[in-house]
């Protein structure tokens, strides 16, 4: 009974923020252009031929940046961003009152928008094949199962680590300025613009312990039928949820001991 | 002769607004393409307003008076129609004439939040071309006027909504305009902040001879400041002269408040054919008109041993109240 | 006469503007490390690109850090100047105060794009700077007063450039209040300025000359410092930095009709 007024709740926000999204045809597209960068990276890549030292052809390192772009795409999170917002203008208050934690409506928005993107990125996708022909492949349904659910871990850690941030905003007003320092590890070394396969010895070493290569490199490997490592992959993502997921609960908990309210 | 400072003709707006039907399947629609269709806000207006002027817009939600207001500080421009203020087209937003007027909206505020007032009058001052020496002596003079002092140098937001509400006063007003444009600006004080601003506002106007325009939901602000209302009702103006004139000829009643004896009077009195307005136990409340008032009055002491009475005009409220949903009426 | 005022009024929001920031001062610290990060992981970046490889596009890796270090000096001005002020502007439209600008006797342009400066951005040029005289060492460089003065032409074309993108962005705000999505599509386009030009490919190329001149702003400056400058590209410069000025002004006005139109 529970679980159905949690997902009647789910389903209702979803339809609300998915209308709500509709009503920014513009935004939505700008963002999904913004995700670019992968492009760029990999036109660096091959114009140079950067990738003859690392074993990866041409074409398996297209499929990595085109596989990489979907899942930035899928997995970008901006909760930091919306919370500080509404804390400022004072929105959190009315939020607090219902009987629905508000990082709820922020996971629903971010999964609204990932479906209003959808076409955007597949429209993206089908003019990457047009410049690059000998790149066309089609994952086979198991891949892409897998790697769906991938992503999703993939953007999980990224909501909880980013809402432990956005918890932040209960003590200090530079949330998102931390936040924007927490993204450089993230921008660099997940994969985003260089496989970790590329990265010096003394990288690797540790890079793997960290959250970081599974936001981008590991599902856009799977994704794009390049070898790695599929049990230590989903096992180090299941296991980073593991370890954010109570610590964000104990956050929100302090936070909203410690709330005071700023706006007007 | 005074001069129109404020000529208004044949002014009109129109807007153009997206529509969208309900529910999933409208917002989808929607997404592919956009209906729109023009509104017209502003029918067709004409006034003029002479220098030194209290005006007080009065008209419901939606009726147009912040639009006319901002029409005539230039802030949107006119569909059709001439607008003249200080001889200037507002919506060429000339320097001079820009120098000559201010906007003063209510809970919208122009000061830098996070530093004293003061900061942000120098500011002003300077914006305005002013020296220092000429700024500190506006300041000094409209700081007396709004009986602020120390409060100007804490910061804005420190600084409780009354004492908020007069730096911004000080601020829009030390470039010492002519005509002042207030949109609701009482909007959000509480009683004693709102008498202040009207009895500032009274005096600025009886000292510099500045035109005020005002609009306004609160029914003081108009009675307490405005000789001159210009309704406006869905886009058009139902009237335009004086207030009391207004009151008078809408509503040529009066209320007499009679108190009686027992409470068996009261029911009988109810009962002899006047316009009730209230009853409570032995105090009745009728409704006159103001021709009927002597042949009510002999008839009820005639019949009645009463122990009270009380003859009032009926709340300016109620009578304005009844303006804003009246559609036309014959002034 | 009128440029006195002008002067006077932006002494005014100086003051005004480094007053309220220094009431926090943590951001200063925080922004400074993320600059220092930002500049560390693209000089990672970097070298993953050059471990096989001696030149990318025609530049040494010593050669490429002084496109780091100019990209870093322009994100410093872009920190201090341009971002504060579009945050201001977001704020203006979405509070209604916008008809206060509006009103005042000045240009709108210049009170818009002007009136904030963060100054944690500061330690970000000086960052900048450090690292470009460090260039100028190991390159090398013979500095004289030509040098010096060509520097400056195209540097200050750059900052031109670079402002009429991030005002252009704040102009549609008036349309579209929320700017995250525009700022992140500009972000990621400008990210490329971290690189040569010449590392893409020769269609790229044109593109981030012609249509988004991220690479132009910050490699031909770095031609210059090395001194492998052709006069007709300064020359080039120049005018893109012009067209454009005179482009995001133009703007700007639409948009102001747009705002008197529009608005009620």
């Amino acid at each position: 009974m529970i679980s159905n007024l949690i997902k009647r709740k789910v389903f209702t926000l979803l339809k609300v923020q998915y209308s709500n999204m509709l009503e920014y045809r513009v935004e939505i597209a700008l963002w999904a252009i913004s995700g670019i960068i992968p492009f760029f990276m990999l036109n660096i890549w091959t114009s140079n031929n950067l990738n003859e030292g690392i074993n990866f052809s041409n074409v398996m390192l297209s499929r990595y940046f085109l596989c990489a772009f979907f899942v930035r795409q899928f997995s970008v999170v901006w909760v930091v961003f919306s919370f500080e917002e509404d804390s400022l203008m004072g929105k959190i208050s009315p939020y607090l009152i219902q009987p629905l934690n508000p990082f709820f409506r922020y996971f629903a928005q971010h999964i609204a928008e990932q479906i209003t993107r959808f076409p955007f990125a597949l429209i993206i996708a089908f003019f990457f094949f047009i410049f690059n022909p000998e790149s066309i492949w089609i994952p086979n349904l198991g891949i892409l199962f897998l790697s769906t659910i991938s992503t999703f871990l993939s953007f999980l850690i990224q909501f909880l680590i980013q809402s432990i941030v956005a918890c932040l905003c209960f003590w200090t007003e530079k949330a998102s300025s931390i936040e924007r320092l927490l993204f450089i590890p993230t921008l660099f070394l997940s994969g985003l613009l260089a496989p970790v396969i590329s990265f010096p010895e003394y990288v690797k070493s540790w890079i793997y312990l960290t959250p970081f290569p599974y936001l981008i490199d590991f599902p856009a490997n799977l994704l794009s039928g390049n070898p790695t490592n599929i049990s230590r992959g989903f096992s180090m993502q299941i296991l980073w949820i593991f370890l954010l997921f109570p610590l964000f609960k104990r956050i929100w908990t302090e936070g909203t001991k410690k709330y005071t309210a700023m706006g007007s | 002769m005074v001069k129109n400072i404020i000529d208004v003709k044949n002014l009109s707006k129109s807007f153009d607004i997206s529509s969208k039907e309900a529910g999933l399947k409208g917002t989808i629609k929607h997404f592919f393409r956009r209906k729109t269709k023009s509104l017209k806000v502003i029918k067709d207006i004409s006034f003029n307003i002479k220098e030194g002027e209290i005006v007080g817009f009065l008209g419901a939600n939606g009726a147009g008076k912040t639009t006319i207001l901002k029409m005539l500080c230039g802030l949107i421009y006119p569909t059709e129609g001439s607008i003249f203020v200080s001889g200037y087209l507002p919506y060429r937003r000339k320097e001079k004439f820009l120098k000559n007027i201010t906007l003063i909206m209510g809970q919208k505020q122009q000061l830098i939040w996070d530093l004293p007032p003061i900061e942000s009058f120098y500011l002003n001052a300077s914006i305005y071309d002013l020296d220092n020496f000429e700024a500190k002596r506006r300041i000094k003079k409209l700081s007396e006027m709004l009986e602020i002092d120390d409060e100007l140098y804490i910061p804005v937001r420190k600084l409780s909504l009354g004492q908020r509400m007069k730096s911004e006063l000080l601020a829009a007003l030390i470039h010492e305009p002519n005509i002042l444009f207030l949109d609701e600006p009482t909007l959000g004080l509480d009683i004693n902040a709102q008498r202040n601003l009207r009895k500032f506002l009274s005096k600025y106007n009886k000292e510099t001879n500045a035109t005020i325009c005002l609009t306004s939901h609160y029914m003081k602000d108009i009675t307490s400041l405005c000789k001159r209302v210009i309704c406006i009702h869905n886009g058009s103006i139902s009237y335009d002269g004086k207030l009391d004139l207004l009151l008078k000829k809408l509503s040529p009643v009066k209320e007499i408040l009679i108190v009686c004896r027992s409470e068996k009077d009261a029911v009988q009195l109810e009962n002899a054919g006047f316009i009730v307005k209230s009853k409570t136990k032995n105090e009745i409340t009728l409704t006159v008109e103001n021709n009927f008032i002597t042949s009510a009055l002999r008839t009820i002491l005639n019949n009645f041993d009463i122990e009270d009475l009380y003859i009032n005009e009926p709340p300016v409220d109620e009578i304005i109240g009844k303006i804003l949903i009246k559609k036309n009426y014959d002034i | 006469m009128k440029i006195r005022k002008y002067l006077k009024v932006y002494a005014k929001f100086l003051h005004t503007s480094l007053a309220s920031e220094f009431e926090y001062k943590t951001n200063i610290l925080i922004d400074l490390i993320t600059a220092i990060f930002s500049l560390i992981g693209s000089i990672f970046l970097l070298s993953i690109f050059f471990q096989n490889n001696s030149t990318i596009g025609g530049w040494e890796f010593e050669q490429a850090l002084i496109i780091q270090a100019i990209y870093t000096i322009l994100n410093g001005i872009t920190n201090t100047w341009f971002n504060p002020n579009l945050t201001e502007i977001v704020k203006h439209v979405r509070e209604g105060t916008l008809d206060f600008v509006l009103l005042k006797p000045i240009d709108s342009q210049f009170f818009i794009s002007l009136k904030k400066i963060a100054p944690s951005g500061f330690l970000e040029i000086m960052l900048g700077f450090c690292l470009l005289i460090y260039c100028a060492i190991i390159n090398q460089i013979n500095l004289n007063l030509i040098f010096l003065t060509l520097c400056l032409i195209t540097i200050i074309c750059s900052i031109c450039i670079l402002y009429s993108l991030w005002f252009f962005i704040s102009t549609t705000t008036i349309w579209f209040v929320k700017t995250w999505n525009a700022t992140e599509v500009l972000r990621s386009f400008l990210y490329i300025g971290r690189f040569p030009l010449n590392s893409f490919s020769f269609s790229l190329r044109i593109f981030f000359s012609v249509f988004i001149p991220v690479a132009f702003i910050t490699t031909i400056p770095s031609e210059v410092f090395l001194g492998h400058y052709q006069l007709w590209k300064i020359l080039l410069e120049v005018m893109v930095a012009i067209i454009f000025l005179f482009n995001s002004r133009k703007f700007w006005l639409f948009a102001l009709r747009f705002y008197s139109s529009a608005s009620s």
